[in-house]
């Protein structure tokens, strides 16, 4: 018996070298390393939120990766996905209270490492990325009885101990983020009743400066100049974002029961979509501006219809727009050119609204 | 100005009605018609043709400290929706919503008019005599709601002399229920007797799970306190009968009682109070029913507080008549029923909003033979603003096989049925639509009942069902328009149901077995947007394909052992069916064991709950509770019997 044991041992070891030859090193290694990650909200009172993700070359989506690979369900509607470092971190919301976290995952692989939840985390809205090392998360914090907004945080997430470090408070409903060289700008939600865009310095994790608004003020992005598009209401502000100085303000429309929102800045740096909607986002269409223009044009819409949200890869430049049909059904991701023409429509989960690409 | 108009119509229209059902007949009175006059309640008797099932009494002993849902779902094919123990509990009955099913009180509907359902949480056993569950739709009987089937619960009249009750259960969890009852009855002289009934009930749901997690998913933790007062009073003559009925409750929920930002309250207070007065065969009914319900998220000192009342009257006359001496008799009711809403909701669009409500029905009960039962009823209902659809219904009734050791009874019906919007569904703030129509519903559907009675130890019973239920108009909080209400979608229930029995008496021991199964197919089937293609065709969320349950019992003179399991297969969470729960199998265990002394009578009952400590979920896919356990006594005692 010893003789085969010894033949198939050799023949194993020298194919299993040969094997290890034929790997080429560099590349990094999991199923989730390229791609585009959709974050559905789910229906609140279910829990049942997920991350559908999408190659760009294919035109189905795994609906609920986590579930995929984990084998189940983080609990909740997801408000945003970011990859910091090596690491992704997915915000969830519960409708329990005090069941909100940040599900940390290997960004590559989307294997589970752990979680962070109340007190730290309570109503998280939007994440990003500081230099690879720390994410910056905004938080609501538990709404007041009556459904107003208190005072909102930043929570300072430390991606090597997956804990937070520091709490930043900033105004009502901070929403929003934007980061620019060394600095973070946070805004606050539509309807919370804040007014102040808060400037975070990365360095110190502190406010530095409040510029504050007649509406709440919503940053969009930096645009090829380097300035700091700013929407509140249904203006939209352009401004140096060194000296934090307006330098030109436009308005959307004089119409005051219309809403915009979802806005995404193009990655030429040039173009800002949006959606300007009434009736509580039923009904409306989508717009583009160019930084340029003088004027927000609103004749001619880019879709004729509203979306639940809006995003531009940086690779391809497709405009990816979410459509939530109700829910209790799945929604569709459609990705568009950007003359508007429709290059296809995804299945993904229940009520997308964000995107992150990678 | 529709208010007055319709009062005026329902008056009129009812005085027609009785008078011309007396003419009608009497016209036809060539044959020998003798008048009988029938006392009672019971809605049941024009529902011939429909499967009606009464819960025994041995079951509602069991189940006396516990809530109809838990009653429900051991006993009959209906569906509970549960949030979770203690919590929202709504059913879907027959593959409906849970707006479809009526729930009736001593005939008087009593589910919430605001959300046009009851919270069967808030319902515990302790609070009636009798309960009756009639499948399908009956709205040409008991009007709105009764679409999916009716939940009929009653008061039933004590007998003569004193009768004392007092029980107490303890469960798992913190968790206990008190419960008392007076019966009384006596003849205060030579015409008239009277009788009546004093219950009350307490339960306190404190739910403090040892285990927070089950596979890793929450236990949502909540408090749920119910407390209830019953009184009826009967007066009774040869021609005369007098009841009154008060039925207080009040439920209050707390859930995430730990976390003091995010706790929620939801306390719902109901009067229900009725006053029935019988002369011979004419009979008047008048009700007030006020709910209120008080919500708040974190903050208790400003409750969301909703007052609902309902002021009813209802006037029927019911005669029969024997033609000739065959046995063929003739059974009508025709009346009207007017009832007054008045509604103060915060986030209704006036803060107080009052409405009309009446019907007119004629219900027909025909004896044609002692083989063969028809009914033929009719019935028109009017609400300020608009109307809901004209509602006929034909029943008939075969026994095929009778005067045998078995019988074998067949049935069959098709009748229409409607729903009258809710109250939030027309006034909600920016989201109700005034104009919503009434959901309008088609059923037909046959059957077959068969007792077999073996030899003097063993009987059997079956009873199958197949159903047609077409729902038109179903509404729909549409969020591609906002989340306003819409009337987009047909919903078509269809399915059957088979129960089978068996009975085994011998001299010490008993032994019984019952099986409940039913297969439900419900779908929308109306295209109302571009993605609804998706939705179309699919088993509705929630409402499992197959689904079923099994009593087994075991007695040996006072010692009883009853096993209960219950099964449900895979459901489907969302409309699409890309997301699902399994299918699981809940098993209880009872042992019961009666003393009985001359005049007194002490009842001890142990219960273990989820006896496999199974995995299950509720409808927002938290985890349900595992393995628990119950004891109650029960003391009793009467007055010898004259």
């Amino acid at each position: 018996m010893r003789k085969p044991l010894t033949r198939i041992l050799t023949v194993t070891l020298i194919a299993a070298i040969a094997w290890s030859c034929n790997q080429s090193d560099p590349a990094p290694k999991g199923t989730y390393v390229q791609g585009v990650f959709v974050g559905n909200e789910g229906n609140y009172s279910q829990n049942n939120g997920s991350i559908s993700f999408l190659s760009r070359e294919k035109n189905i989506a795994d609906i609920d990766v986590f579930s995929l690979v984990n084998g189940s369900n983080f609990k909740g509607g997801v408000q945003g996905y970011a990859v910091a470092g090596d690491h992704g971190l997915i915000l969830v919301d519960n409708s329990n209270p005090g069941s909100d976290k940040i599900e940390i995952v290997t960004a590559n692989t989307f294997v589970t490492e752990g979680s962070i939840g109340a007190p730290d985390i309570e109503n998280p809205r939007e994440v990003i990325s500081v230099g690879g090392t720390k994410a910056y998360i905004t938080n609501w914090g538990t709404l007041n009885s009556d459904y107003s907004y208190p005072v909102g945080y930043v929570a300072v997430v430390d991606l090597a101990t997956k804990k937070v470090t520091k709490k930043i408070n900033t105004d009502k409903g901070p929403e929003n983020l934007v980061l620019y060289k060394d600095k973070v700008f946070v805004g606050d939600y539509p309807f919370s009743g804040g007014r102040n865009l808060s400037v975070i310095s990365t360095t110190t994790d502190a406010v530095t400066k409040t510029i504050t608004f007649k509406s709440e003020p919503n940053p969009i992005g930096i645009d090829i100049n380097n300035k700091l598009w700013v929407q509140a209401g249904l203006e939209l502000f352009r401004l140096n974002a060194d000296t934090y100085e307006i330098e030109t303000t436009l308005s959307i429309s004089n119409n005051k029961a219309k809403t915009a929102g979802h806005f995404a800045m193009a990655p030429d740096l040039k173009t800002i979509y949006f959606v300007l909607s009434y009736d509580y986002e039923a009904h409306g269409e989508t717009y583009k501006f160019s930084i340029t223009d003088t004027q927000v044009n609103i004749t001619t819409p880019f879709a004729k219809r509203v979306f639940s949200g809006l995003a531009v890869d940086p690779l391809q430049g497709l405009i990816y727009a979410g459509v939530a049909p109700s829910y209790t059904q799945s929604g569709y991701t459609l990705r568009l050119r950007s003359d508007g023409t429709l290059v296809d429509s995804v299945k993904v989960g229940i009520a997308p609204t964000s995107f992150y690409f990678r | 100005m529709l208010n007055r108009q319709l009062f005026f119509c329902l008056i009129t229209g009812l005085s027609v009605f009785l008078a011309a059902a007396e003419k009608v007949v009497a016209q036809k009175d060539s044959v020998h018609l003798e008048p009988i006059t029938v006392y009672g309640f019971a809605p049941e008797r024009f529902m011939s043709g429909l499967k009606i099932q009464k819960v025994d009494s041995v079951t509602m002993e069991q189940f006396r400290f516990r809530n109809i849902t838990d009653l429900l779902s051991l006993n009959t094919p209906i569906l509970l929706k549960n949030y979770g123990p203690g919590q929202l509990a709504t059913v879907a009955f027959r593959g409906t919503s849970a707006n479809h099913t009526a729930v009736l009180w001593n005939g008087l509907n009593i589910n919430l008019p605001t959300l046009g359902q009851t919270d069967f949480s808030t319902i515990p056993v302790a609070g009636f005599d009798q309960l009756s569950v009639q499948y399908g739709s009956s709205a040409s009987v008991v009007g709105t709601d009764a679409v999916g089937g009716s939940i009929i619960l009653g008061s039933s009249k004590p007998q003569a002399g004193l009768q004392v009750m007092i029980g107490r259960q303890q469960e798992s969890f913190r968790n206990n229920q008190t419960l008392a009852t007076l019966k009384y009855g006596t003849s205060l002289n030579s015409q008239w007797s009277f009788s009546g009934k004093t219950a009350v009930y307490d339960g306190r749901m404190n739910n403090d799970y040892r285990e927070t997690l089950r596979r890793g998913i929450e236990i949502i933790r909540s408090k749920t306190f119910q407390k209830g007062l019953v009184q009826d009073l009967f007066f009774t003559s040869k021609k005369h009968e007098l009841s009154a009925h008060v039925w207080l409750t009040e439920n209050t929920l707390t859930t995430n009682p730990q976390n003091l930002a995010g706790r929620e309250l939801t306390r719902i207070k109901s009067s229900r109070t009725m006053l029935r007065y019988q002369f011979e065969d004419w009979v008047v009914r008048t009700s007030w029913v006020r709910d209120v319900i008080d919500y708040a998220v974190g903050d208790y000192s400003k409750l969301d507080h909703a007052v609902t009342d309902r002021l009813g009257i209802r006037g029927e006359r019911t005669l029969e008549w024997k033609v000739g001496s065959s046995g063929s008799s003739i059974q009508v009711q025709t009346g009207g029923e007017f009832t007054h809403y008045k509604t103060q909701v915060e986030n209704y669009q006036r803060p107080v909003i009052t409405e009309n409500r009446g019907d007119l029905f004629v219900l027909t009960r025909w004896q044609i033979s002692p083989r063969l039962l028809t009914s033929v009823n009719l019935r028109q209902a009017f609400v300020t603003g608009y109307n809901p659809p004209f509602t006929p219904s034909f029943g008939v009734e075969y026994r095929l096989v009778q005067d045998k050791p078995y019988t074998i009874k067949l049935r069959g019906s098709v009748g229409r049925s409607y729903r009258v919007p809710t109250l939030n569904e027309r006034y909600w703030k920016i989201l109700g639509n005034p104009d919503i129509k009434p959901e309008s519903g088609f059923n037909k559907e046959i059957g077959a009942e068969s007792v077999y009675r073996l030899n003097k130890i063993h009987s059997f019973t079956g009873n199958i069902s197949v159903y047609h239920n077409k729902i038109d108009n179903w509404t729909y909080w549409n969020p591609a328009n906002n989340f306003n209400v819409e009337n987009l979608q047909m919903v078509i229930a269809s399915g059957a149901e088979l129960q089978l029995g068996w009975k085994g008496n011998w001299e010490y021991w008993k032994f019984g077995s019952n099986i409940n199964y039913a297969l439900t197919k419900t779908s929308q089937e109306k295209v109302y947007d571009a993605y609804a293609v998706d939705v179309v065709g699919k088993q509705l969320p929630h409402i499992p394909v197959h689904s079923g349950n099994i009593t087994m019992f075991a007695g040996y003179k006072w010692f009883r052992i009853t096993k209960q399991f219950q099964a449900v297969s895979k459901r489907y969470t969302t409309a699409d069916h890309i997301q699902s729960t399994d299918g699981y199998v809940l098993g209880n265990l009872i042992l019961e064991s009666n003393f009985s002394w001359s005049f007194a009578n002490a009842s001890l009952q142990g219960r273990i709950n989820n006896i496999y400590d199974t995995f299950y979920q509720t409808i927002n896919g938290n985890s349900m509770p595992g393995r628990s356990f119950a004891i109650s006594l029960v003391l009793s005692a009467k007055t010898p019997e004259k």
